[in-house]
């Protein structure tokens, strides 16, 4: 079955039509999407700004990765289910929309980065003081982070 | 002058205008304001789930106070001046909507939350932040925190959705 066969199934399905013709069905989903990039990206900025040792310093590292990562993954999860309903209806829209593929490899990778990459560096012992490369894997994780939220947010204004 | 005319003299002031026909001042100030909610809103939830005692709980309440606070003051003046040229931008319609009207009164309550927060919680905090038990004000008052800043942040999108 290709991805264009599952867009159209899921375009004709009755279920989905409640989403497309209720008037407030997906600004409401939306907003479920927003508690979950509002989680995601406070535990992001809370991990970067103690990584970069400018914020969070009299907390240590690991005890602070392994406190945040579970509301950072509970986000993301928050933010892709409903992400997910939002797309449903409409999904030969947002797969035509430049925003939203660049939004969806942004995503592919931030996530590869932050469980390959991030995820040991920030539990290894080495994280507790600046270093070079302490801040460059800050600064790829919030570029990273922030690009996925500008592009989902140009969605909109690439119609 | 009413409010309404005072808005609609103000949306159409040559800056508001600007701004709202810009292909690219609008979406980046409207970018601005939905992304800094991670450094405002996302950082008091942080330490609204600490109250809570479910993230951190064994860090004293006041220290997580102590490090969040000099983040998300900034991260509310961006929100606040974003929000606010959102606002000069489409003053008449978001004053006629009910969406804004609530976030708006949502905003005053977090306020007085905050207020009887700091009033009535802050000054004895050293005597129960490292304890199991919270006071149950203090439970209340994060509770609501957390209730409140959901609704706001769903109506300022259902807003948005209508203008």
């Amino acid at each position: 079955m290709s991805l264009q066969h599952l867009w159209q199934m899921s375009y004709d399905s009755h279920t989905i039509d409640i989403l497309r013709n209720s008037k407030y069905a997906i600004p409401v989903i939306q907003s479920f999407h927003l508690f979950g990039i509002t989680l995601l990206l406070g535990s992001i900025v809370i991990l970067n700004l103690r990584l970069l040792g400018i914020g969070f310093r009299q907390l240590p590292m690991a005890a602070l990765s392994r406190q945040i990562w579970p509301w950072a993954i509970g986000g993301l999860l928050l933010a892709i289910a409903s992400g997910f309903l939002v797309f449903v209806p409409d999904p030969a829209r947002y797969a035509a929309n430049y925003a939203f593929r660049t939004k969806m490899v942004a995503l592919c990778v931030a996530v590869a980065f932050q469980f390959l990459i991030y995820r040991k560096v920030v539990r290894s012992g080495t994280a507790e003081s600046r270093s070079i490369r302490n801040i460059a894997v800050a600064c790829c994780s919030l570029v990273l982070w922030f690009l996925v939220g500008w592009a989902g947010r140009a969605i909109a204004f690439l119609g | 002058m009413s409010v309404l005319s005072w808005c609609h003299w103000l949306q159409n002031t040559p800056w508001a205008t600007g701004i709202r026909q810009s292909d690219l001042w609008f979406p980046f100030i409207e970018g601005s304001h939905i992304l800094a909610l991670s450094l405002s809103v996302g950082l008091i939830v942080m330490f609204d789930l600490r109250l809570l005692r479910l993230v951190l709980p064994t860090e004293p309440a006041s220290k997580i106070m102590r490090l969040v606070m000099p983040w998300a003051i900034p991260g509310f003046g961006i929100m606040f001046v974003t929000g606010g040229l959102l606002f000069f931008s489409q003053a008449e319609k978001a004053y006629s909507s009910g969406f804004f009207r609530v976030k708006m009164l949502l905003l005053v309550l977090l306020g007085v939350n905050a207020v009887v927060y700091q009033m009535k919680y802050y000054p004895s905090m050293a005597e129960w932040e490292s304890s199991e038990t919270v006071p149950r004000g203090v439970q209340v008052i994060a509770v609501v925190s957390l209730a409140f800043w959901m609704v706001v942040i769903a109506c300022g999108r259902l807003m948005a959705y209508e203008l």
